[in-house]
């Protein structure tokens, strides 16, 4: 059974900027190869891929869309307790009528009931109303009066996010049954290079006081902000036969991976936006498909790069991961399935060009779209 | 008996064991519920499937590359952005490297070997935003815990080990051993359950235990007078 695991390189460059603050308000660091580098935490980004994804995708959209409903839970009930299969049919129907959905008999006359009008529902909706079920029975006994609240039903029916819960994951500390365990993996970003943050000192003149003679010259508030700039590495990894499981359909799967790697690598946290105006876009992406496993290329840059590289230091980040990334396929014999480049110029893809082909964001998103699909029919 | 030896490695990893609430702490090394869940991630395994197997694996880590503390400060907020989430603390390690040593059945660890070259999950050291960087598996071969981990090479980076400036280095490891041993220290990270609606660790016992190994890329810090194009003794050399 293939695999099929998308990796997301970034190399992208921010002018001074805070994006990502601690407590003090200083930018995030960390240290890495023995130097002090920019960071940005994987949450911060996370956030910002997420509400990226809500402008390109309907979140209607995604999830089986069917009438079939009674048979679809029925047998979410047999694969949970395989002891209920006489009554998973009864079982189903009394859940669909306690939430207020009409179902009724189709022209065909052995078919199971239908619902009257499409329903959407995520795999993990139907497992979870499947699970409801189950406990009412078990709490009914044999051949007791089945108890299902309305109210129950409409909560676990209604999880309008199911897209970015199959993607990040949820986890509901008193409410675990809705937990979900995440199909991408989004690492912290870091500087390529050494950072040192550095001060700014403002003064905010008192645009009223100003006119008044009387009055002195002195600000109305003083301040420092503390920033940095850098050229940041950033890695995330989906793991598309995870998607797959946690949406129960490859339609939906191979629309949300194409949404998330659009957004992942559009995206920029919004802290401190409107104080720097640090809004970029990267300056390259390398986009590999796997079918073994997932390989973060950071220890290109475990060595910091200095000011004074060889070609600039976005130039040196980019030849560094594409030799990385050689070195490292060599030695594990790993041969990714594809791979794509794009970016800003001829100097900064080129060094990755010879490891995987050339092309723009949009071809890019559209094959790994298709690559996603021809790999999931493969696998069913 | 067999051991597998892997290499965590990754600019953050973080292992808690004794973490509540919105302070998560990081271990100054890999917990050994940390470990075995690596190891059922890449089976396959799921947080609710019974660890039955892993359980009776024996595993040790070497502390190749210390590595510094970093904390991180979150903040969240509801997803409709109407509420604030309670503010939390994270600590990672930077820049550690361990060496991990699981000593085993021969054909469950060729199993596991398998597995952590095509996981089923995502692996993570510690926590999902730590992706392993690097070689992260090595060698299957004979040997237990303490053998494998005096007798592995230093797996710390180029950088560490330059600047290392003596012929040997001494590590620090921690092995699970029986509770009657000298110096045993208990730590509660032996997994009963990862699933997510009773999640139980129990208390194992370690021992902390210096090993001693050489330095690959020691070079002895003086050289001899008469290769050093530079030295000014080296004008008076043979006038005596």
């Amino acid at each position: 059974m293939p695999r099929t695991i998308l990796d997301i390189h970034v190399i992208q460059t921010v002018p001074p900027s805070n994006i990502n603050r601690d407590d003090t308000g200083s930018p995030k660091t960390a240290m890495y190869g023995g130097r002090r580098r920019a960071r940005v935490s994987s949450q911060s980004w996370k956030r910002a891929t997420r509400d990226a994804f809500d402008h390109l995708l309907d979140t209607d959209e995604l999830g089986v869309r069917t009438k079939r409903v009674v048979e679809l839970l029925s047998e979410a009930i047999t694969d949970q307790v395989p002891e209920l299969v006489d009554r998973s049919v009864k079982l189903a129907e009394a859940v669909l009528t306690a939430a207020g959905i009409k179902i009724s008999q189709p022209r065909k006359k052995e078919a199971l009931q239908e619902s009257g009008y499409l329903l959407f529902l995520s795999n993990r909706q139907i497992a979870s109303l499947a699970e409801l079920a189950i406990e009412a029975a078990v709490a009914a006994g044999e051949d007791g009066k089945l108890d299902i609240a309305k109210a129950d039903v409409r909560a676990r029916a209604d999880e309008a996010h199911s897209v970015d819960v199959s993607l990040f994951g949820r986890m509901v500390a008193d409410a675990t049954d809705l937990n979900v365990d995440a199909a991408a993996q989004v690492a912290h970003a870091l500087s390529v290079h050494a950072v040192s943050n550095e001060y700014d000192y403002f003064t905010a003149v008192d645009d009223h006081k100003k006119r008044d003679d009387e009055e002195d010259a002195g600000a109305g508030m003083i301040g420092t902000v503390e920033f940095n700039s850098s050229t940041l590495y950033r890695y995330a990894t989906l793991d598309v036969d995870r998607l797959r499981d946690n949406l129960g359909d490859d339609e939906a799967t191979r629309r949300a991976a194409e949404a998330f790697v659009r957004a992942f690598v559009t995206s920029m946290p919004t802290g401190k936006q409107n104080t720097f105006a640090n809004r970029t876009l990267p300056d390259v992406v390398l986009v590999v498909a796997r079918e073994s496993q997932s390989i973060n290329l950071v220890g290109a840059f475990e060595e910091a790069i200095p000011d004074d590289a060889e070609g600039g230091r976005i130039v040196q980040a980019a030849t560094r991961l594409a030799a990385h990334a050689r070195e490292l396929h060599e030695g594990f014999d790993e041969t990714p399935v594809a791979a794509w480049v794009f970016g800003a110029g001829d100097r900064k893809v080129a060094p990755l060009a010879e490891i995987a082909e050339r092309t723009t964001l949009g071809p890019t998103v559209e094959a790994l779209g298709q690559l996603v699909s021809a790999r999931l029919a493969e696998r069913a | 008996m067999t051991t597998l030896l892997l290499r965590l490695g990754a600019p953050l990893q973080s292992w808690g064991t004794g973490s509540r609430f919105v302070r998560r702490n990081t271990d100054r090394a890999p917990s050994r519920s940390g470990v075995l869940g690596l190891l059922a991630a890449a089976k396959g395994l799921r947080r609710t499937d019974p660890l039955e197997e892993l359980l009776g694996l024996r595993i040790g880590v070497r502390v190749d590359q210390v590595g510094s503390l970093e904390r991180d400060f979150q903040t969240a907020r509801t997803r409709d952005g109407k509420n604030a989430m309670p503010l939390s603390y994270r600590f990672y390690l930077a820049d550690a490297v361990f060496a991990v040593a699981i000593e085993g059945d021969e054909a469950l660890l060729v199993g596991l070997r398998d597995a952590l070259r095509a996981p089923v999950f995502p692996l993570y050291l510690g926590r999902r935003s730590c992706p392993p960087a690097g070689k992260l598996l090595h060698d299957l071969a004979d040997g237990t815990v303490a053998e494998r981990l005096a007798g592995t090479p230093w797996m710390a980076s180029p950088w560490v080990q330059e600047r290392h400036r003596h012929a040997d280095v001494t590590l620090d490891t921690v092995v699970d051993c029986t509770e009657d041993e000298p110096g045993v220290e208990l730590v509660q990270d032996e997994p009963i359950s990862f699933d997510p609606r009773h999640r139980r660790y129990g208390w194992r016992s370690v021992r902390h235990r210096p090993v001693t190994i050489a330095n690959p890329a020691y070079k002895p810090a003086l050289p001899d007078p008469a290769s050093d194009p530079h030295c000014p003794m080296a004008a008076f050399e043979g006038l005596a």
